[in-house]
């Protein structure tokens, strides 16, 4: 249904005009210049991936995409509550299909709040509310009609601390598919979804063994092979490798470049080489004053790395502040 | 960088570790001699057991059934000339486990026949005193049937054993009492402890029947009330509590636990659900009297279930609910929310989660609650005197609409009676109700050792 929604999409838009326009642009960009400016067709721009800056109300920078690609998910102005206090503020951007997204930023900036905006995880805080639009397959997740238990279904998440079921390794992936309703042959998605989550060669012995036995590097793989069982079309992660030591880290690494061939990542992340490693684009968020979460800069990796649009993207890469 | 710091002047502070095996020189001693008093005790056991026939060892060769069935089976046992026996086998069964714990902690590898010895002498003592049961139970038998015949004295009912209430039985009764909760504690830590320990379940199980043995007669447990505190027993005041226990936990456990789901996983954050939540705390705290007159109106009266056992169970029902409430929700409380979130974040409705997951892993925990919540409605009284259950029940519920009694009732009844023999049995009554919350409670504590979870 997904690539339906996307190639219908790409099918109808001028994706094809668009993209040379944003290549030249793109080179022209040797001194930094202020932002282009916006598309007036918002959803023109969001399917010819041309940029992120939708709305000219916004002060998010812009990157233009020389790369035509699809999105898994578009936002638009997405605030999120916590009772009376705003914790992102009108947040509008992409997360490309099949790409790592990288959410980096200060600490208390959103980036988590804006991750479980994704899968609906929110709904689970007493007085959490978001506004604003989260585009999935034609569909506004956030719309309270949408069912947030299919929602989480298609888009997966994984969290900052391992947390593997007290059950078997086999229950563990088991789980999620056998509650879908999975009919097929589950000895063999168990050993697919721990395969591409390259814990396989260490378990396949003792696959009865207890999900809390193991290693801290290999339960966060457990989970995430958990999280590809039910095999959704996002895969969300939540500062994977913080609790990790660096061989483990590395190990989780490599699995989301590999992963990103079939899935959509979004990963949170405080490890600014860890961004620049995995991931294929990055949005930078920042709080101001009054805690509240913006997007300040979304692009590609290496551009933001090596070339901020933004003075404040800048010295947090630099390690100015944050 | 060390050579930077001075150090001239500082004792350099380095926390000795203190080495198990090198300090073990006078557990090693204790350990010995564990072993050696204990393979003394079984020798002498033994020895005894072959010079005198068992007969003589474990009865006082008073022979009035064999005379009365005209065969030399076995004699009639009572505790009085058995002490120096019945010291000896609680500490034969305990000696051999203490010394394999002291040498295990001193010896990292016991040769596995050492072990096998140990253990040998360890069951050994178990499997004798399993005899002596057996020898308990047949003479059991003949009490009974010398009964039937008519044989005066033959009675070993708990009259008799408490018969001379010296100082000496009473110090035993007490030191008996204490040996027993230790020895079912101790158990359970063994046992549930991670270490490789020998456990002491086995023997903790065999000295608490030992003492039951000791103190209680079959034949108490076995019979019905009666007008004769030497003929009177408690069968049907346990089978009525353990049949309005059954009852009780069938209606308050899923009630309670549905109501602690229901407040923790689905009911939201407002005035309505604490306003339940406060009245749970103040109703664990109402006089258990104020329950059985409820339980009279709405239970005997108004739904018309008479003074049966249903009646009885329902009102004990409501007066555990509020603890098996609050328990339910603490074991609720302890699944982590991260639980939780995995499991939404596979797709999981929120019944799904709590039913594959927050349940399943708070299960422990809620049993354990609903133990202690049920051992404290074996001993309420007040609630079913109020409710009217009877005191003189010569037969056994065959229904749950029938007449019943429980043992704190039974209890009750022999001791407003005047005559002495029926405060004796009183005693042994309570006894058995203590053994049965003690076997309960460590049941509870057994269990959440069991079913704990780290994280």
């Amino acid at each position: 249904m997904a690539r339906n929604f996307f190639t219908m999409m790409r099918s109808s838009a001028p994706a094809a005009t668009a993209a040379p326009a944003a290549s030249e642009q793109r080179s022209e960009r040797a001194a930094p210049s202020p932002p282009s400016p916006p598309p007036a067709n918002m959803k023109e721009a969001a399917a010819a991936g041309v940029g992120v800056h939708l709305d000219p109300n916004l002060e998010a920078v812009r990157h233009d995409f020389t790369e035509e690609i699809e999105m898994a998910l578009q936002l638009r102005e997405v605030s999120a509550f916590y009772g009376s206090f705003q914790a992102i503020d009108k947040m509008t951007m992409p997360i490309p299909q099949n790409r790592v997204t990288a959410l980096i930023g200060p600490s208390g900036c959103g980036k988590s709040t804006l991750l479980r905006c994704f899968n609906r995880m929110n709904d689970l805080i007493p007085g959490a509310r978001i506004e604003g639009e989260i585009m999935f397959e034609g569909r506004n997740l956030i719309d309270p009609n949408v069912d947030a238990v299919e929602v989480r279904r298609r888009i997966g998440m994984v969290f900052q601390k391992p947390n593997p079921f007290p059950k078997s390794i086999y229950e563990n992936v088991a789980f999620g598919a056998r509650i879908n309703g999975y009919s097929g042959d589950m000895d063999r998605l168990v050993e697919d979804s721990l395969r591409r989550a390259a814990l396989w060669d260490e378990v396949k012995d003792e696959l009865d063994k207890s999900g809390l036995a193991l290693s801290g590097g290999q339960q966060q793989r457990l989970c995430i092979a958990r999280a590809i069982a039910v095999q959704p079309e996002i895969i969300l992660m939540d500062e994977p490798a913080s609790a990790l030591d660096p061989v483990a880290t590395l190990k989780i690494e490599d699995l989301m470049r590999e992963l990103a061939e079939h899935y959509t990542i979004v990963v949170v992340t405080h490890n600014m080489q860890q961004a620049g490693r995995v991931s294929d684009y990055t949005a930078f968020l920042l709080a101001g004053e009054e805690r509240v979460g913006r997007l300040v800069e979304f692009g590609p990796t290496q551009e933001i790395f090596t070339n901020p649009l933004d003075q404040r993207t800048e010295d947090y890469i630099t390690g100015r502040y944050g | 960088m060390s050579a930077a710091i001075p150090t001239a002047g500082i004792t350099p502070f380095a926390p000795r570790i203190r080495a198990r095996r090198g300090l073990s020189v006078g557990f090693m001693v204790i350990a010995l001699l564990a072993i050696t008093a204990s393979m003394l005790m079984l020798g002498a056991l033994i020895v005894e057991i072959l010079v005198d026939g068992a007969a003589q060892v474990f009865t006082d060769g008073s022979s009035t059934v064999a005379e009365v069935r005209g065969e030399t089976l076995i004699d009639l046992p009572t505790p009085e000339n058995m002490n120096w026996l019945a010291w000896a086998m609680p500490v034969a069964i305990l000696l051999p486990f203490l010394g394999l714990r002291v040498v295990r902690s001193l010896i990292a590898d016991i040769p596995a026949l050492a072990e096998r010895a140990i253990g040998f002498a360890t069951t050994l003592p178990v499997a004798l005193f399993v005899h002596i049961l057996y020898v308990r139970f047949e003479s059991a038998y003949y009490i009974e049937y010398a009964k039937a015949i008519g044989v005066d004295g033959a009675s070993g009912n708990i009259v008799q054993l408490f018969g001379e209430a010296s100082g000496f039985q009473f110090v035993r009764l007490i030191v008996a009492g204490l040996i027993l909760p230790l020895g079912i504690i101790a158990a359970g830590w063994f046992w549930s402890s991670r270490l490789r320990r020998p456990s002491l379940l086995l023997p903790g199980i065999a000295i608490a029947a030992w003492v039951v043995y000791l103190f209680l007669d079959p034949f108490f447990l076995s019979s019905y009330p009666s007008r004769l505190p030497v003929q009177a027993g408690i069968f049907s005041a346990i089978t009525g509590t353990l049949y309005m226990m059954v009852i009780t936990a069938a209606v308050a456990f899923p009630l309670g636990v549905g109501a602690a789901i229901y407040l923790e996983e689905y009911a939201r954050r407002n005035w309505f659900s604490r306003m339940i939540q406060v009245n749970i705390s103040n109703l664990a705290g109402v006089p258990s009297i104020i329950y059985g007159l409820l339980g009279l109106q709405v239970f005997v009266r108004v739904l018309e279930f008479e003074r049966s056992v249903l009646a009885g169970a329902c009102t004990m029902a409501l007066l555990v609910m509020p603890i098996i409430i609050v328990s339910a929700q603490e074991a609720l409380r302890t699944v982590p929310p991260s639980m939780r979130e995995a499991a939404y974040a596979v797709g999981a409705t929120r019944w799904q989660v709590v039913r594959f997951h927050v349940l399943p892993y708070a299960f422990g925990g809620m049993l354990t609650g609903n133990i202690l919540a049920m051992s404290r409605a074996i001993g309420e009284t007040a609630p079913l005197i109020a409710i009217g259950a009877l005191t003189f029940i010569a037969f056994l519920a065959d229904s749950p609409t029938d007449d019943f009694t429980v043992m704190p009732i039974q209890v009750f009844n022999w001791v407003t009676r005047p005559q002495s023999g029926f405060h004796e049995i009183a005693a042994s009554g309570i006894i058995i109700l203590m053994l049965v919350l003690l076997v309960m409670n460590a049941a509870a504590i057994i269990m959440r050792q069991r079913t704990r979870t780290d994280w």
